[in-house]
């Protein structure tokens, strides 16, 4: 079926979503489906008339006619943004998304609790933010942990009582532990999550396995591995699985384990939004994002030249990939240049998944680490292609699909052009 | 990392979720159904615009489209004009009492669903129909749709008070951009709508009898896969001449099927229509005036009455 799981190999920000857009345009996609993060995605895509989404819950699939958007258990669902993020879906001419869209029950919700909480505590953080977008999305997560059976999850949306009962229990734990939240009543929020049962598809895990035999399916990461909540820099992680894990869970339940090519994501510039070690950054750098401004939760967006020691670790964490997809090639200019190594550092050795201890170590020695900068590469692509040890198959200079260029658009076009 | 651009206010989510309980255009298609809708199906079914005390003189208009793989977005741009078509005919007066049926055309030699025909409608009811259409998406590649059944539907499945009481033919617009099969063939027929008709019938024919009842127009749309190609139109300027039109903008359908139907009806010339677009504030003057610049001049056929159904197609007079 070609299934294929796209990956951000670096800080987030690489262009998952406008590789995503090209894959869906040139080839017959079936769904998209979102297998980790929640509301908090911002994935840009353009189209050559000049319309432009910020994907965060949709599958970044969803310009294209008739492409579906899966959103599996381990995404954290927050339906009260997903209204908003249709709605402007419809204004740029997208009508349908919802219809086109199923959830899993047994996903979690991000509630308003959740988002008061998450923002009390970055806050009393001080200094010390961890860099969350404050949509509660890492609060969800902690809370389905630590309470699994009385967690709101989407399925109960159809069932008032049900929620109501796991929303006050939510809201007074975290009152209790918080203070006053500020945040609506319960009673106010059950219109709204029973509208977005009422007007969305809830399914459970079996629909994903039909899909996945039905056509060709596209896994649509989000953050990147090196935000990941396990292999990432401990603290300035996500609260989320970010390699390839789940979409490999989900292939398996299928019983399709291993059968979707992997694509890692990379743009020239290491970037990083929020902070936690950047080691490349260099603020010299003359570079803006068009999508990525100063935010008041993560602070302003960082650059940094390309780190292909902190892409070589996320590379292993992640277990490898069929290709890479290198984005952001116009901003390629002598300036920018590549990091193979840091000084005193060759490599950075991955651990034991969840060794927090470790990871957080790491973090200290990278936020002393110095790197080794060199020239300027004159191929990109071949030189990326040999620091790392794998393919590259795609090439970016551009946001829309038609700026791509390399095997991967031919292999995959099956006789459509970018619309 | 994003940022979370969109709003998470927990009452603003709830109006917007009330405000598109509407279901897209093509929900049932894209909810994954493949087989046709049981109010599109052409089985046995008999298509009926009829007048009533509140619709004394019904103009029956029927449009359909396409739905295979060739028209690439083709479907979905329609879906999203057609809706309009009803008020602008009754906002500009072009027809009394207009009554709508969508439909659908596909493949009958490979698709799942050659033929979806809604019901004639004077209200938004229509919508829903276009609702339920299953879009193929396939196709077969060899340059030819089953045009042919649907000219057959039309001809032998429909009945209409406007030729019956008046002997006026109604209006038929297909929108596609291939061939049709060279003949109606018995053994589809009779799968598909149910009847018996012991030999194929040459194409030729079928478009004989339904132009009898039916002011039968070709629309060739630009961004379809064979837009332009010179055998697709002139194989349907062979059969409808210049009844077979290229629109060069999908976005003016709606306006190109309504003028059309304006000049038939007499109800306006091509200059006044064009005028009542411009003033509308529609951007597709130009298209619609180039598509039909050839029919602007045409006088709409009437028949002679009385008209005996008994005699087909000789009681028209084509002028």
């Amino acid at each position: 079926m070609n299934h294929v799981m796209v990956v951000d190999l670096g800080y987030g920000d690489a262009g998952k979503g406008t590789v995503v857009d090209l894959l869906c345009a040139t080839r017959q996609v079936h769904t998209v489906i979102r297998f980790n993060g929640g509301a908090q995605a911002a994935h840009n895509v353009v189209l050559r008339d000049g319309r432009h989404h910020t994907f965060a819950q949709f599958g970044s699939g969803t310009f294209r006619p008739g492409v579906r958007t899966h959103l599996a258990r381990h995404v954290v669902v927050d339906p009260l943004a997903l209204a908003a993020e249709a709605d402007h879906l419809t204004s740029v001419g997208v009508p349908d998304a919802l219809d086109r869209l199923t959830v899993d029950g047994e996903a979690l919700l991000a509630t308003p609790y959740h988002r008061a909480a998450n923002r009390a505590r970055e806050i009393a953080r001080g200094a010390d933010r961890h860099g969350s977008c404050g949509l509660g999305v890492g609060e969800a997560v902690a809370y389905g942990l630590a309470h699994p059976d009385e967690a709101p999850r989407v399925v109960d949306c159809r069932r008032p009582a049900v929620l109501r009962r796991r929303l006050a229990a939510l809201r007074d734990r975290l009152t209790a532990e918080l203070g006053p939240l500020d945040a609506p009543p319960v009673e106010d929020c059950l219109p709204a999550y029973a509208a977005f049962a009422r007007r969305v598809a809830i399914v459970d895990r079996t629909w994903l396995a039909s899909a996945l035999r039905e056509g060709t399916c596209v896994f649509e990461g989000a953050q990147g591995v090196l935000l990941d909540e396990w292999h990432g820099f401990h603290p300035y992680t996500t609260w989320s699985t970010t390699t390839f894990a789940n979409a490999e869970t989900l292939l398996a339940e299928a019983g399709l384990a291993g059968t979707a090519q992997r694509l890692g994501v990379l743009r020239t510039t290491t970037t990083r939004h929020g902070p936690g070690p950047l080691v490349t950054e260099d603020a010299a750098l003359p570079f803006t994002d068009r999508h990525n401004g100063t935010n008041p939760w993560q602070g302003r967006f960082r650059f940094g030249h390309f780190d292909a020691v902190a892409h070589r670790y996320a590379l292993e964490v992640a277990g490898g990939v069929d290709g890479l997809a290198l984005t952001h090639l116009d901003l390629a200019g002598p300036e920018l240049r590549i990091c193979r190594r840091y000084e005193g550092l060759d490599r950075l050795v991955p651990g034991p998944a969840g060794d927090l201890d470790r990871q957080a170590t790491l973090t200290q020695r990278l936020l002393r680490a110095r790197p080794v900068l060199e020239e300027a590469p004159g191929d990109w692509p071949a030189a990326v292609s040999e620091a790392l040890g794998a393919p590259v198959v795609l090439t970016s200079r551009g946001p829309t699909a038609e700026e791509k260029e390399g095997p991967l658009v031919n292999a995959f076009c099956m006789g459509r052009a970018p619309a | 990392m994003g940022s979370g651009i969109w709003s998470t206010d927990v009452y603003d989510a709830a109006d917007r979720y009330r405000r598109r309980t509407g279901k897209s255009a093509f929900s049932y298609s894209d909810s994954g159904a493949r087989k046709v809708h049981s109010a599109l199906d052409p089985r046995d079914a008999l298509r009926e615009s009829r007048d009533s005390a509140e619709h004394p003189q019904s103009t029956p208009i029927a449009v359909l489209f396409d739905v295979t793989g060739s028209m690439g977005h083709v479907p979905r741009v329609l879906q999203s004009k057609l809706p309009q078509l009803l008020g602008l005919l009754l906002r500009q007066g072009y027809a009394k009492d207009p009554q709508v049926m969508f439909g659908a055309i596909g493949d009958a030699t490979c698709d799942r669903v050659p033929l979806q025909v809604g019901q004639f409608e004077s209200d938004n009811r229509m919508d829903d129909d276009l609702g339920r259409i299953v879009l193929e998406g396939g196709g077969g590649g060899q340059m030819m749709e089953s045009y042919e059944l649907a000219l057959y539907f039309m001809a032998r499945h429909t009945a209409t008070d406007s030729w019956d009481k008046r002997g006026r033919r109604g209006y038929l617009f297909i929108i596609g951009d291939e061939l049709a099969y060279p003949g109606v063939k018995a053994a589809e027929v009779a799968r598909l709508i149910g009847d018996d008709l012991r030999e194929d019938m040459p194409v030729r024919q079928m478009v004989d009898e339904v132009t009898a009842r039916w002011d039968t127009y070709y629309l060739l749309p630009a961004g379809s896969h064979y837009a332009g190609n010179r055998k697709v139109l002139d194989f349907w300027r062979g059969l409808l001449g210049q009844n077979a039109v290229e629109l060069d903008d999908l976005d003016a359908v709606c306006e190109t099927i309504a003028l059309t139907v304006g000049l038939g009806e007499q109800a306006i010339d091509l200059d006044a229509g064009l005028r009542d677009l411009d003033r509308a504030g529609s951007t597709a003057t130009r298209t619609v005036s180039k598509a039909l610049a050839r029919l602007g001049s045409e006088r709409r056929a009437v028949a002679t009455l009385p008209f005996s159904p008994a005699d087909g197609a000789s009681g028209v007079t084509r002028l």
